[in-house]
């Protein structure tokens, strides 16, 4: 944890693990982390960050979104990836690879979050 | 079943008995030849969802539109005048395609080609040494597109004198679209694909519910319930060439607990912005020829299917959002949102790819739609009878049908 620590604002420690595979810029890039990840890292993911996102949320609600400073954007681009891993952990479960062959051909070309 | 089960065992209304009950004709779904009429027929001379006015915000920009069928590219302008505009964009003076960029804001529009330069409004502004030409920059503008906007959808029509105009097109599906949420709408999130099928069988499989609980079994398990396991809408409506069902609301939807704290989220932004209150909520719209779009401002998502030929089509799914993500919750409800509607949508391409495989063969000579298939009944009938107008047409004026 040290050697990657203080990359998340105070209280978010145990997501710091999942920053460098996780904390992705771009709606496309974070559906194609999900289709490149395999199940064991989706649902570390998952399990570790499911029950911080409410007090993440509200911790990030409190300040504009252009005013995010490095660690809080990190921290909204993790909660912006687990939007995609849920789907994959909760609701496909045994059939996110099957899944996957669908979802390749699904190219998102603009999201909310990209926008300025 | 239960008595309540049994509503949904779909009693044929007088709409529906006035479309039949037979097989339909598999040829159309696939024939090249069918395809070419419909062309004709039907995509050039029909209002066509592109865009949304927020693509449009400033005076000054502008989006391109690829028409496949047509080997079109459209040009929509937002003049200084505040006008919204169509062309065609090709260069008048030897046809050189105008604008390569999708969209973005200019003052004007030069051809790399010569520099001819033409304004917002489509007219000849400059040309160099235009003295030595034979024609006058008047003649020159832009080939105009007819173009309108209903609750902030932009639609073009390449026949240059349409029958109809837009809102007389749409009739009283106008006024109910314009209580939509897309009507309000500032921005949207958007995702496409590409698939080896007949636009016809893509957008068939986006108006019948019999599919979802084989489909999508685990994205789709709150659409079904004990009472209606198939997740029947709870009502067809057929408004001439187009057509509405109003969405079954389940009142016990299986979901998760991670998916519930989101929903709960997106539906926490969705009364703060107001939105809640929908007149037409729970209404999905069919839009003649190839567009969708669901009322429910939970989910605002539209879907426009576009054939690039007979056996290959693109959809392009969007979901609408009022106003910008001004907080962390909203941002990730929106994100969300469109991952599951996107986990959705991704189940559908590859069976009705099979779909196409199948019928191309020519093993059958019909297909067979049930009760609850209606509107893709409904909406075979409106294709064939534009076809069929369309080769009496050309009969009649000598051609070949």
């Amino acid at each position: 944890m040290s050697a990657t620590g203080g990359l998340l604002p105070s209280g978010f420690e145990p997501l710091e693990p999942f920053v460098e595979s996780w904390a992705i810029d771009g709606a496309a890039n974070r559906a194609h982390r999900r289709l490149v990840s395999n199940e064991a890292q989706r649902i570390a993911f998952f399990n570790a960050a499911k029950d911080l996102l409410p007090a993440g949320l509200a911790y990030l609600d409190r300040k504009p979104l252009e005013q995010f400073d490095e660690k809080e954007q990190r921290l909204m681009n993790l909660f912006l990836s687990l939007g995609h891993v849920a789907q994959a952990v909760e609701i496909q479960g045994d059939d996110e690879p099957r899944h996957a062959l669908g979802r390749q051909h699904m190219k998102i070309t603009r999201a909310s979050a990209d926008l300025p | 079943m239960n008595a309540q089960a049994a509503q949904f065992q779909s009693t044929p209304g007088p709409d529906e008995l006035a479309l039949g009950t037979g097989p339909i004709p598999a040829g159309p779904y696939y024939r090249p030849e069918y395809f070419d009429l419909e062309r004709e027929a039907v995509f050039k001379r029909t209002w066509l969802q592109v865009g949304h006015l927020c693509e449009l915000a400033e005076p000054g920009s502008f989006i391109v539109r690829s028409l496949e069928f047509a080997n079109a590219s459209i040009l929509v302008t937002h003049g200084t005048d505040g006008k919204i505009r169509a062309f065609h964009n090709v260069c008048t003076h030897r046809g050189t395609q105008l604008v390569a960029e999708e969209g973005g804001r200019r003052s004007s529009f030069s051809c790399r080609y010569h520099a001819w330069n033409f304004g917002y409004d489509g007219k000849l502004r400059a040309a160099p040494d235009f003295d030595r030409f034979y024609v006058d920059k008047a003649q020159c503008g832009l080939p105009e597109v007819a173009v309108d906007v209903c609750a902030r959808l932009i639609f073009v029509n390449l026949d240059k004198s349409p029958a109809q105009g837009l809102r007389e097109y749409l009739g009283p599906l106008a006024a109910q679209l314009e209580t939509l949420h897309v009507a309000r709408a500032t921005q949207f999130s958007e995702y496409t694909y590409e698939i080896d099928a007949n636009w016809k069988l893509t957008y068939d499989n986006f108006q019948e519910n019999y599919h979802l609980r084989f489909i999508h079994p685990r994205s789709g398990a709150a659409a079904g319930g004990p009472e209606n396991p198939f997740g029947y809408p709870e009502n067809y409506a057929l408004h001439g060439l187009h057509r509405t069902q109003r969405i079954w609301s389940n009142p016990a939807p299986l979901i998760k607990p991670f998916q519930g704290y989101a929903f709960g989220k997106a539906a926490e932004a969705m009364m703060a912005d107001g939105l809640a209150d929908c007149p037409n909520g729970s209404e999905y719209y069919a839009l003649f020829p190839n567009f969708f779009i669901l009322g429910s401002p939970m989910t605002p998502f539209s879907h426009c299917v576009m054939p690039l030929g007979a056996g290959r089509s693109r959809g392009v799914i969007r979901l609408y959002w009022v106003g910008p993500d001004d907080s962390a919750s909203k941002r990730f409800a929106r994100e969300f949102q469109m991952a599951t509607a996107l986990d959705v949508h991704a189940e559908d391409r590859a069976v009705i790819e099979a779909g196409h495989r199948g019928l191309s063969s020519g093993a059958l000579e019909h297909i067979h739609f049930q009760s609850q298939e209606v509107l893709c009944r409904h909406f075979f009938h409106a294709v064939n009878n534009m076809v069929e107008s369309y080769q009496a047409e050309r009969k009649a004026a000598g051609g070949v049908a």
